[in-house]
């Protein structure tokens, strides 16, 4: 890594290890200035600056590149990177083709950045959100559930090791390869493929916590005749678990109608109230 | 709760928010890991972990995905494993109180992002000037006034909230309660079925019932899911890159359509 580094500052490249260091640390503060108008600008603007700062140390320059970064901006806080490194690249070649006598326009600089954070958001999304959390959040929460504190460090660890290493490698893929490493790894579906077999992965973990978080079950006894008919044996014995899956089965079927997440959450509260009170539950 | 624990969970909420904001999102938090530490402040670790994984699964589905902010979990995971120790409320009826707290959580964060337009405002004015400190000022604006908003929110309903929220519990009626625990039982199905909507597509959807099948049916739990479960992605993402090439060798004659 500093190896590479070193080679290309060689080629008088703004990046140098140093301003690595610097542009990665102020990755992290993206959404600290957040708000409903641009979302994370400021943020993006605030990471750009140190080679910024290198490629533009006069004030007029200055002011046409940082209101250039802070045009709308929101993605996947962990792959930001991706999309830092790259827009480095974009400035530091359109700054030397200006020199040259070139002409060209730096708005496609944004063009690139509101490009990029889309797909890229849809896949940071499902990593880090559909897979490493669950995964994360499935193993700590079963063990925290037994009073080990293991499993709050477990989950820091599933998910943090990963976001921490893409965020770092996001940076420098993004940078060297600049404009042409999505299209190049897209080209040959990596992306696709990979987004794919994440939520598979996820999706089978998602199917065992249906299992082993969602408990619902019925108290309800028939008497028949004289016999007794417990209703959660039938249950049982046609399909163990058969309620906590249809449950979730039927509230994800809710919220693709388009039911708000709030509504269902009271819903449920409210069923389990009447629930209770009618024995039914 | 004396006031200076109060004041702890107070910075300790700010901490939370601050996680998302400042630290890049590395799950701080998550009640999974808050609870434990509100544990710390409190002087009763033990319930704060088991808290702090009760309130996770209800929680697990509420993430800020793109530009909406959901329900605050750092409020309602701080404040109700906090009432959980101070008032003795048992594991449900403290998660069924999260959610109001959550709610309340969820107002002032969507306040805090409305009035950081204070301070991009005030970065569009530094750009202007070409004044690269001043952008970095208008940064540390906002994530100050997200701080200062959520160490209120917190320290506040931590200091009034231990005796108001304890008499509004001895009121609750025994039937609601028991509501609240069948509810707590049901939740956690609303947070996997917006995961679910996140991942599922045709193609896909028989995986989940594997997952389900390995835990419901064989009783195989989260660890051994997960290990299945990358074995099988591993497997199917092999699969997918043999086909392509595959599928460009006979290009020429594809029946796939009429098959």
């Amino acid at each position: 890594m500093a190896e590479n580094l070193k080679k290309t500052s060689k080629e008088e490249s703004v990046m140098t290890p140093d301003l690595f260091k610097k542009t990665f640390f102020r990755s992290f503060p993206l959404q600290a200035c957040f708000c409903y108008e641009r979302m994370q600008n400021v943020g993006f603007a605030y990471q750009m600056i140190p080679a910024l700062k290198k490629l533009y140390p006069n004030k007029d320059e200055a002011s046409e590149a940082l209101k250039r970064h802070l045009a709308i901006f929101n993605t996947t806080p962990a792959i930001v990177t991706f999309i830092t490194g790259a827009a480095i690249a974009l400035e530091e070649k359109f700054k030397k083709a200006k020199e040259a006598g070139e002409e060209c326009d730096e708005d496609s600089i944004n063009a690139v950045k509101t490009a990029l954070m889309g797909p890229l958001a849809g896949i940071g999304d499902s990593f880090f959100w559909g897979t490493f959390r669950i995964i994360g959040a499935g193993i700590g929460a079963t063990m925290a559930a037994n009073g080990s504190i293991l499993g709050a460090l477990l989950f820091l660890l599933i998910y943090n090791i990963p976001h921490l290493l893409i965020r770092y490698q996001g940076l420098k893929i993004g940078y060297k390869s600049g404009v042409n490493f999505l299209s190049s790894m897209s080209e040959g579906g990596i992306i696709a493929k990979l987004t794919d077999a994440a939520k598979i992965l996820g999706l089978i973990v998602v199917g065992s916590m249906c299992a082993s978080m969602v408990k619902l079950s019925t108290p309800l006894v028939f008497h028949i005749a004289g016999a007794e008919v417990v209703v959660q044996t039938i249950f049982d014995s046609i399909i163990t678990g058969f309620l906590p899956l249809g449950l979730t089965l039927v509230t994800y079927n809710l919220l693709r109608k388009g039911m708000k997440t709030t509504t269902i959450l009271w819903g449920m509260i409210l069923i389990g109230i009447l629930g209770s009170v009618f024995g039914i539950l | 709760m004396s006031l200076f624990q109060a004041i702890l969970l107070g910075i300790l909420g700010g901490i939370g928010i601050w996680d998302s904001r400042v630290m890049g999102m590395c799950m701080i938090e998550r009640p999974l890991i808050l609870g434990p530490l509100v544990g710390l402040i409190l002087g009763d670790f033990q319930t704060g972990i088991i808290m702090g994984a009760a309130l996770e699964l209800v929680m697990m589905g509420i993430v800020g995905i793109g530009s909406a902010t959901p329900p605050d979990t750092v409020s309602g995971g701080i404040l109700a494993t906090a009432f959980a120790i101070t008032s003795g409320l048992d594991v449900s009826a403290a998660v069924a109180l999260a959610l109001p707290i959550a709610t309340l959580g969820q107002i002032v964060g969507t306040l805090v992002r409305t009035a950081n337009g204070y301070f991009i405002h005030r970065a569009d004015k530094a750009a202007e000037k070409g004044d690269y400190k001043g952008v970095d000022k208008a940064l540390w604006g906002g994530a100050i006034l997200f701080f200062a908003a959520y160490f209120t929110l917190v320290f506040t309903g931590a200091y009034l909230g231990s005796s108001v929220i304890g008499a509004f519990v001895a009121m609750i009626p025994g039937s609601v309660t028991a509501g609240f625990k069948v509810a707590s039982g049901m939740l956690p199905a609303l947070g996997i079925a917006i995961l679910m909507q996140l991942l599922l597509n045709k193609k896909n959807v028989a995986f989940l019932f594997i997952g389900w099948a390995l835990t419901s049916l064989l009783g195989v739990n989260t660890v051994g899911v997960a290990v299945i479960g990358t074995t099988i992605a591993y497997v199917i993402y092999q699969n997918m890159s043999n086909k392509t090439v595959v599928a460009e060798k006979v290009a020429s004659d594809d029946l796939g359509g009429e098959l």
